[in-house]
């Protein structure tokens, strides 16, 4: 078969497209059960106490009602099995509002529903630990190492050498993932053996998860999740609703499909935590850097501890012989926060480039040149190499496309009838790295033609996993893209990493390659001849006229990429326009130049960039959650509080990616995109609203009440 | 519970037509296993889905649509309502709990998962549907107020072996990413042609008082009249681009630059 | 969703007799509202009579002015070739408010019965003396950045959300309602209340009556109109702040001013005191900033938001200024 032309590299359209187009994609709760019964979680409406009585009487009287369930009656369960956040109905404590206290299971969703609210719980109420401001002046040191003081050269006393500075608290509030399917679980029995259809952005982590926490073997437990309805790191590691689902659905002896409204999305599934952080940059009057001290502090849940690492883009963005990082914690009565899309690089940064911004200001210096200027010839945090840094490149080759050159240099002078127009620039960055995954390659000759099926327990949460497999498969074996299937999503796949921190594509990819040349190399053998020219594995297929032939690959990172610092860069360019009478913000047009090694499919990559992009459009701009602390519940508890961007909020987007063969951090050169989008998103939208109109505003979202 | 009484779709006979019939039929009434998997590697028939081959064992694992649709148990129905209406090209007459929500009905009871739960209060438009040409959201349309009207959900788009162009333009634009907004976002892009070609005004609409006449679309216009379809994944650009091209039936370039 | 008896009305008096019947029944019009207040609990009727298909659909022009429907669709009301000609207030402002298939759904008659979108009186485990007479105000000293800066009372801070309501505020509309005796005629002003001691109560409708129609009197405000809404995000939001504005001139004098203000009150906010001031006085920046000044003097603001005084100033000119201009 000829192979001319290759598939990696092109923005062939998805191949799993048809489906999502056509309504045939399965999403966690499509699928049909025979005997299906409904779940409904219920949740508690204090912050901090104890559940003294749960009357169910007259719910489990309710027609339809199969089974209530509740701490009293659920089987115990290991809650150490890694699942996050706790809730697993193990007892009467109640740590944070909205904790699931229990479930209702009937014959259809609107019985379940209904019964749900004639359930009466009574508490004995603890104070509780709500109020983020006022304990956040007594914060404690957090439990995880790499949380510790990092100090650099003379730390934050640098400071005081420092000839002109910028010290600043910025501060982004409680986000939510809120993909657009909420996390929902159908659980099927079959005596001892458990299938869970659920998205999961990591399906051996849910599957090892879910039966740690059951008490069961993993081989006893099947994930299943080809399709994801988004996930951002809220379906990376799995929740509570996972397992009940799976304990009601044992319980009332049926399989059981339980859905998370939206309004429960609040406080079932994770959060981003509210940061507080205080920048302080000091430079000379030419601009050269020489302290940089970054001080966070968030908050965590009660019973664990999650924090993300707002200082992670200051420790190595640039050359600065002083530096401090440190965080700071409070527990709160408050579900557990979680990785969320650029977990702590989105935030972090946010602080970071805005402060860079204010410093190019006062330096009365442009911010590109400012960056450039203290670019560091290696990773300041660990002084190993870089596999390759391409934060100039992205800014210049940024600055040319987006005419940064029409930018006005004095806040609030560009003016269009009453609208202000501003442009701002931040980098972001995000670490590459590949993660062990195995896949298998099954080829089979019917009529002259070959087919291969790719195996492998990956995800696809709308990142392109389907396709950039296929487009793998299909040149490292001589194959169309037409004639590769490829099957995802299935714990009873090869074993894989997970669609999380950027390392899908690089780990998958590489597995998938990696499945390819060994299959190559075996029917090589099995042909017993010798080529002039390698042969790919198609053409050996026909000639040999082998029917079925398969093999697997387990393939881990390169040992050498430990010896160097490999990240993807970017650098960010936004266009907003404000009504100075109204206050209200559009990004007109945004450009992220990303420099992230071999881009594999650049039409699925420019959707995910983008992508990052409106949901940093959304941090900058409109999206948070806010605690009424006397309560601990949320008074932002549905869509039409919580304001993910809409269509018209989003102006035009560009995507350019730096061409680059890195080839240190993994054989492919892949470094990955789905977290380095968001990253520097915020800062570069906060600083162009500066510069059209002269308000720096260091708390997020930017809404229409801070520019009045 | 749901029987697998074949709804297959033209298009899908033609794709799976050289299993045997005893084959087909087990398909239909079991699901699809390796065995098919393996004997349909060897089809090379075109058409919609053939090139698609991760589609052949996906088409099978979803809910099918039934004709009859059978009744629950008497204990699982409150308040019971008759109600008869056409969804897509069939009529359906199903008994239902008078809470039961048109989209409800059509994903629990008609086996039509194609419209999607993303809020369930009218906050985020992944269950928009079309009712008697109008979108709609089927979260907040009781199934009972249904009586004798018409609906059309995201199955009901494409003709035959053909995808609604819209559908095409979705594709080629990648108007989506995880693709759980993407039948609500469909649905209301389809409708909004006809609006469009009505005159329909918008907020974005300057001149309010102008006669009604068929509206060329802006980008603003498009991204206004579309804003009620939430896309977390943020491919907004891109549903723009995609309705942009399905309603003008020119070519809108895609753009993703590479710089060395 | 608490179970309900579903029943499909005939005709308007049936409806009206049927809902007189049982003080638990309710309207079904378009349902955006009321269905999702009843899968919150927060409705609970037992049986809900479907006036769909009554025929209180027209929008047409009568002897004195316009006639709406109650039943007209809100997207049908706004693009009517008659509101977008001689009421091009109304149309903005219909449009300006949710999304392209909630106004498909949405009626007139139901827009003006929407509740309050304050987040403690849709969450049931909260006081809120609207939802739970009585039970307190969790509002009042809570997170109320999007709540009243006029009218309020410590026992309900909450405001109206519609953006309709506030072009017909403006537009002097009456809502003509039919009771299970006769029909009677309820100007606009009187229609939605102030909370005072009585949040529970958003109008003067009694149960058992049903909106028929809204009728709107001729003006000569068409040609100098505008609704300008201040929101979180650019579509699909509730306004912190909206203007409907309408002016009628002789040359560059103002014959009257019709100024109506959103997301301020209980209420759609009559700029009374903004319009006094503007009657008879020269269309002037400087005449437009006193009245708006004038009006903002009495907004008293909760602790999350005072930026809506100066928000309401700001937008109150901007509105009169956009109207002036046509």
């Amino acid at each position: 078969m000829e192979n001319s032309t290759k598939s990696i590299g092109k923005g062939i359209d998805r191949i799993d497209g048809i489906l999502k187009i056509t309504g045939k994609a399965t999403y966690a709760t499509d699928y049909p059960a025979k005997n299906m019964a409904y779940a409904v979680l219920f949740k508690s409406t204090i912050a901090a106490g104890q559940i003294t009585k749960i009357d169910s009487t007259e719910a489990e009287k309710y027609p339809g009602v199969i089974k209530v369930i509740t701490h009293e009656n659920a089987p115990r369960l290991n809650t150490k099995g890694g699942l996050r956040g706790g809730a697993l109905l193990q007892g009467p404590e109640i740590i944070f509002h909205g904790q699931h206290i229990g479930i209702v299971v009937a014959e259809t969703f609107e019985q379940a529903t209904a019964a749900a609210h004639l359930i009466k719980v009574e508490y004995n109420q603890k104070a509780e630990k709500t109020n983020f401001e006022k304990l956040a002046e007594t914060p404690t040191m957090p439990k995880g190492k790499e949380l510790a003081d990092q100090v650099r050269g003379a730390g934050k006393s640098a400071m005081k050498t420092a000839e002109v500075t910028v010290e600043e608290l910025y501060e982004t509030p409680i986000e939510h993932h809120h993909p657009m399917e909420p996390h929902a679980t159908m659980a099927m029995w079959e005596g001892d053996k458990l299938t869970l259809y659920n998205g999961s952005q990591i399906i051996n982590g849910a599957q090892t998860a879910a039966a740690a926490t059951l008490n069961m073997k993993p081989e006893q437990v099947r994930i299943i999740s080809p399709f994801i309805g988004g996930g951002f790191g809220s379906k990376g590691g799995q929740w509570a609703n996972l397992v009940l689902t799976a304990v009601a659905a044992k319980m009332v002896n049926r399989p059981v499909k339980l859905a998370l409204t939206r309004q429960q999305m609040f406080n079932s599934v994770g959060l981003r935590q509210r940061n507080m952080q205080k920048l302080s940059i000091g430079a000379t009057k030419e601009g050269k850097l020489v302290a940089l001290a970054h001080e966070i502090i968030s908050h965590t849940a009660i019973n664990d501890e999650y924090i993300e690492p707002c200082g992670d883009c200051t420790k190595i963005m640039y050359d600065v012989p002083n530096s401090l990082i440190t965080y700071r914690v409070v527990p709160m009565n408050i579900i557990l926060p979680t990785y969320t899309r650029g977990p702590g690089k989105s935030t972090g940064s946010f602080a970071l480039e805005s402060a860079m911004d204010e410093l190019a200001y006062k330096l009365k210096m442009d911010p590109i040149e400012l960056r450039i200027k203290n670019e560091p010839p290696k990773d300041p945090s660990n002084g190993k190499p870089w596999s390759s840094r391409t934060t100039v490149k992205c800014l210049q080759e940024g600055a040319k496309a987006f005419g940064w050159d029409k930018r006005k240099a004095e806040p609030g002078t560009n003016k269009i009838g009453d609208d202000l127009i501003g442009y701002g620039v931040a980098c972001g960055t995000y670490p590459a790295r590949q993660r062990d995954s195995s896949a298998i390659i099954k080829l089979t000759l019917k009529n002259k033609v070959v087919h291969a099926k790719v195996e492998i327990a990956a995800s696809d949460l709308g990142t392109g996993t389907n396709t950039i497999l296929a487009q793998t498969a299909a040149d490292g074996l001589g194959l169309p893209v037409n004639q590769i299937t490829v099957k995802l999503g299935d714990s009873d796949l090869p074993p894989a990493a997970g669609s999380v921190g950027s390392v899908g594509a690089s780990s998958f990819a590489n597995a998938v390659n990696d499945a390819c040349i060994k299959i190559t190399d075996e029917l090589l053998a099995k042909s017993g001849k010798q080529f002039f020219v390698r042969p790919t594995a198609a053409q050996l297929m026909i000639s040999e006229s082998f029917t079925d032939f398969q093999t697997r690959s387990d393939s881990k990172a390169p040992a050498e990429a430990e010896k160097y610092s490999a990240h993807s860069f970017n650098a960010n360019f936004a266009e907003v326009r404000v009504n100075s009478i109204t206050g209200m913000v559009k990004v007109t047009r945004f450009l992220a130049v990303t420099g992230a090694g071999k881009i594999l499919n650049p039409k699925t990559a420019r959707s995910q960039i983008i992508g990052g992009n409106v949901w940093g459009i959304g941090m900058a701009l409109t999206e948070e959650s806010v605690i009424d602390p006397r309560y601990g519940n949320f008074a932002t508890r549905s869509f039409a509080d919580y304001h993910v961007p809409t269509n018209l909020d989003i102006g035009n987007l560009d995507a350019m990616f730096i061409n680059e063969e890195d080839l240190i951090p993994n054989k492919m050169g892949v470094k990955g995109i789905g977290e380095v989008g968001i990253v520097g998103v915020a800062a570069a939208v906060a600083n162009a609203v500066f510069n059209a109109t002269g308000k720096r505003v260091r708390s997020l979202p930017i809404t229409p009440d801070k520019l009045l | 519970m749901k029987q697998n009484k074949t709804q297959l779709t033209p298009e899908e006979h033609r794709l799976f037509g050289d299993l045997m019939p005893e084959e087909l039929e087990e398909v239909i009434q079991s699901g699809f296993n390796r065995r098919h998997f393996v004997k349909l590697m060897g089809l090379a028939s075109a058409g919609l889905l053939a090139s698609y081959a991760l589609g052949a064992e996906q088409l099978f694992a979803r809910a099918v649509e039934t004709d009859e649709i059978p009744d629950l148990i008497p204990n699982a129905i409150e308040n019971g309502v008759n109600v008869t209406f056409k969804v897509n090209s069939s009529s359906k007459s199903i008994l239902i709990d008078s809470r039961m929500t048109l989209l409800d009905t059509l994903r629990e009871r008609i086996g039509l998962t194609g419209s999607k739960k993303g809020c369930d209060h009218g906050q985020c438009g992944a269950c928009t549907v079309i009712v008697d040409g109008h979108r709609v959201l089927s979260c907040l349309t009781l199934a009972a107020t249904c009586q004798g009207k018409s609906v059309i959900t995201i199955e009901g788009l494409a003709k035959e072996n053909e995808l609604n162009p819209m559908q095409a333009a979705f594709l080629k634009h990648d108007g989506f990413q995880c693709g759980f907004c993407t039948p609500g976002q469909i649905c209301s892009a389809v409708a909004l042609m006809k609006e469009a070609k009505e005159g329909q005004a918008s907020f974005a609409t300057t001149h309010i008082s102008a006669d009604a006449k068929p509206i060329l679309l802006s980008d603003e216009e498009i991204a206004e009249r579309m804003s009620g379809n939430i896309c977390r994944c943020g491919a907004y650009p891109n549903i723009v681009a995609a309705i942009k091209e399905a309603q003008t039936g020119k070519n809108v370039p895609q753009n993703w630059l590479f710089t060395d | 969703m608490k179970p309900f008896q579903f029943i499909s009305a005939t005709n308007p008096g049936d409806a009206v007799a049927r809902l007189t019947k049982n003080p638990e029944a309710a309207f079904l019009g378009g349902g955006t509202n009321l269905l999702d207040l009843m899968k919150e609990h927060v409705s609970l009727p037992n049986e809900i009579i479907d006036i769909g298909n009554l025929s209180l659909k027209e929008i047409k022009a009568t002897a004195t002015g316009f006639h709406l429907g109650a039943l007209a669709k809100n997207t049908e009301t706004a693009n009517h070739p008659l509101i977008r000609k001689h009421l091009p207030l109304l149309s903005k402002a219909i449009l300006a408010g949710a999304s392209a298939q909630i106004r498909n759904m949405a009626t007139n008659g139901g827009n003006l019965l929407q509740r309050t979108r304050c987040s403690y009186f849709y969450d049931i485990s909260m006081p809120c003396n609207k939802r739970v007479p009585g039970s307190g105000c969790a509002a009042l000293e809570g997170f109320n950045r999007m709540h009243a800066i006029f009218g309020w009372s410590e026992q309900c801070v909450a405001v109206y959300p519609s953006d309709m309501a506030i072009a017909l505020s403006a537009l002097n509309a009456t809502v003509k309602v039919k009771t299970s005796v006769a029909e009677r005629l309820i100007p606009f002003k009187d229609f939605h209340l102030l909370p005072g001691n009585h949040p529970e109560k958003d109008n003067s409708l009694a149960h058992g009556e049903l909106i028929t129609g809204i009728e709107i009197p001729n003006n000569s405000l068409a040609a100098h109109s505008a609704y300008v809404k201040v929101r979180d995000r650019n579509s699909y939001a509730f306004a912190l702040v909206s203007v409907a504005a309408g002016l009628s001139l002789n040359g560059n004098l103002i014959q009257s001013a019709h100024l109506a203000m959103g997301g301020v009150a209980h209420k759609p906010w009559r700029a009374l005191q903004a319009e006094d001031f503007l009657k008879g006085k020269p269309a002037t920046i400087a005449n437009f900033t006193k009245a708006a000044e004038l009006e903002m003097a009495s907004a008293k603001a909760l602790p999350n938001n005072r930026f809506k005084i100066e928000m309401g100033r700001k937008t109150l000119i901007n509105a009169l200024q956009l109207a002036f201009k046509g």
